[in-house]
């Protein structure tokens, strides 16, 4: 594996240049780049065969202790019986109600969109201060969904919710560069960029990233 | 009900300061138009908002959004020609990707005919956008996903397609060549064809995914 990569496949992984705007002659050593960064979002995460055995063991001392037994009392469902008596007219107040709910909420869908699937986005992003995700699924907010820095130098990961349908994002660097995704599907985003895109397709009964 | 929504669209859009005045009114305009022959409006509220977010200038945003409100318009009509009297937002709006993505009205409309149960026109459109966004001309792409299905390729993995794709072009073969024959390759849905050797499991839902870096 390489661990220098020439300054313009560099700022081909930062986002600032497409594969296109390469000279031919870096274009092995790009997609050699792009092949590794996408390579570290497949490799396995190894964890401590003990590590169950501690988490019972903590689970088990705390199932003991009579403060846990009275904590759990406390916080317990219990079945209640409530009873009420409905008039016509708060029939009428509640369904009122219920429409000038959506009426005030633009966001609003009329049908939610089934169960989320989850989906993690890394960035390659060395020399970066701040990195986030901003797309449709979060209303292009960069506030909402900061990556936060992995043990590898310049990569940076988030996993964001996503419901069924097809998104578009891009990442921001430094709260102000919007970056899309260099591994990813793009689009014009009508502005002039790229948007990245992911779509969430319905299987199973569920959601999957395609 | 959707015109309800629509109305409140644009003016929440100023309220909450995601774009300014000027450029809400007329994307109300726009969404308003929408509503009234029953495309989806989120889609053009969310143009709105990323223009703003993305500091673009108000002209140039208010183009976006009326370009994407044609794309919805086309995706709609398609569906309608399929055969779909009503289709859904989901149908349109997956249109409207495929579209941007560089499929021409004509293939969407013939996708969509071709996806009859159990396949589902929102995710054929899906499955072929995303490989046009990957760099599969539209023609190669439109027959890929079409030759997939007449195959008889189970639906969960028609989605698969994307990511076979993914995988010839970090392989160094072009987007074109790494879907060539795809179509012809995948495997077969329960009770259409053979069964078939696909080692390639469907990822779980609910599940951690990993997706592109």
């Amino acid at each position: 594996m390489k661990t220098e990569y020439h300054p313009l496949v560099k700022r081909l992984l930062d986002g600032e240049l497409m594969f296109a705007d390469l000279p031919s002659e870096l274009r092995a050593e790009a997609e050699q780049a792009l092949r590794w960064v996408a390579a570290l979002d497949r490799t396995p995460v190894a964890l401590s065969a003990r590590l169950d055995e501690r988490v019972m063991a903590q689970v088990r001392r705390h199932a003991k202790s009579p403060a846990g037994r009275v904590w759990r009392w406390l916080l317990g469902s219990r079945e209640i019986d409530i009873r009420f008596h409905v008039r016509p007219w708060a029939l009428g107040f509640a369904a009122a109600a219920a429409v000038a709910l959506v009426v005030v909420r633009p966001g609003l869908r009329t049908a939610p969109r089934s169960v989320p699937t989850y989906v993690r986005f890394i960035f390659y992003a060395p020399g970066a201060r701040t990195v986030s995700v901003a797309g449709t699924f979060n209303q292009w907010n960069p506030a909402a969904a900061p990556l936060v820095p992995t043990t590898s130098p310049g990569v940076w990961t988030t996993t964001v919710a996503l419901p069924l349908g097809q998104h578009q994002y891009a990442f921001v660097v430094d709260g102000m560069r919007w970056v899309p995704d260099p591994a990813a599907p793009t689009v014009d985003d009508g502005f002039g960029q790229r948007n990245s895109v992911v779509a969430v397709a319905a299987q199973d009964g569920g959601g999957r990233a395609l | 009900m959707g015109t309800l929504l629509a109305v409140a669209v644009a003016g929440g859009l100023a309220a909450q300061g995601r774009v300014p005045a000027d450029v809400a009114a007329v994307v109300q305009q726009l969404v308003d138009s929408a509503a009234a022959v029953g495309l989806p409006v989120e889609p053009l509220r969310e143009k709105a908002i990323e223009g703003g977010a993305k500091g673009v200038p108000a002209e140039r945003v208010i183009a976006a959004v009326r370009s994407l409100a044609a794309r919805l318009g086309q995706a709609a009509a398609a569906a309608r020609a399929a055969g779909i009297a009503r289709p859904s937002a989901d149908v349109i709006e997956a249109g409207a990707f495929a579209l941007n993505a560089g499929l021409d009205q004509r293939e969407v409309e013939a996708l969509v005919r071709r996806s009859r149960p159990p396949y589902t026109p929102a995710a054929t459109l899906r499955v072929a956008g995303t490989i046009a966004a990957l760099g599969v001309p539209a023609g190669e792409t439109a027959q890929v996903v079409e030759e997939a299905m007449d195959a008889g390729t189970a639906p969960g993995e028609l989605l698969d397609l994307p990511q076979e794709v993914e995988r010839g072009v970090a392989h160094g073969d072009s987007p074109g060549a790494a879907a060539a024959g795809l179509g012809r390759g995948q495997a077969t849905a329960p009770g259409l064809n053979q069964p078939h050797g696909n080692s390639q499991g469907p990822q779980g839902q609910g599940k951690g995914q990993s997706h592109k870096p």
